[in-house]
């Protein structure tokens, strides 16, 4: 699954730190997760939608 | 590569209490074979010599803990590197189970544990590594 993350981080001047501090994550993960290698569980990605402040549907793309 | 405070936190939280609990279990080893080894057979002797294996709960506890305390992509990795060393593990015994057949020596259950926790250790590095 594709998504924005990297690309909504970079927006903000965050580094991957400051987005592992606030989802309360490690840094590994938010790696993992922006390079597609993970995709995350509905809690997460919840959270993820909650900090940039979209839709979970404008940050994760179904790519089926 | 720069960790992030809660990775900080719940890192140095498992070296506290597996540092603690390792510290109790050499403690308690010392003792059992400086005290147990030269007693009479017998199951006091059994016990005493066993003891270790009380702290060593402490130890099993503290990587319970720390595997509660991370997230779940971390959590998937810790499992994913078990499963991977306890297949190679796996392998390597069978093999030199069929080896001692042949001819080799007989190894003590004791080299299973330093097998399996270097395969683990190599593969967590490798993964590790991988993903940065």
């Amino acid at each position: 699954m594709k998504n924005l993350v990297r690309e909504l981080r970079s927006e903000r001047g965050w580094s991957q730190a400051v987005l592992a501090d606030q989802l309360e994550v490690s840094r590994q993960t938010i790696i993992a997760i922006e390079t597609g290698r993970y995709d995350p569980s509905l809690p997460l990605a919840f959270a993820i939608a909650r900090i940039f402040d979209r839709p979970i549907e404008a940050i994760f793309l179904d790519e089926g | 590569m720069k960790t992030s405070t809660h990775e900080y936190k719940n890192v140095r939280k498992y070296y506290n209490e597996m540092g603690a609990a390792f510290l109790l279990y050499a403690l308690v080893l010392v003792i059992s074979i400086c005290v147990g080894r030269p007693m009479k057979p017998g199951s006091g002797q059994t016990l005493l010599l066993i003891s270790p294996m009380a702290p060593f709960l402490l130890i099993i506890l503290a990587i319970f803990r720390h595997f509660q305390r991370v997230d779940e992509f971390v959590r998937l990795q810790i499992l994913e590197n078990i499963a991977i060393a306890a297949g190679v593990t796996a392998g390597w015994t069978f093999t030199y189970g069929f080896l001692e057949n042949a001819g080799f020596p007989r190894l003590s259950m004791f080299t299973v544990w330093p097998v399996m926790g270097a395969v683990w250790g190599v593969i967590a590095i490798v993964r590790c590594a991988a993903g940065r």
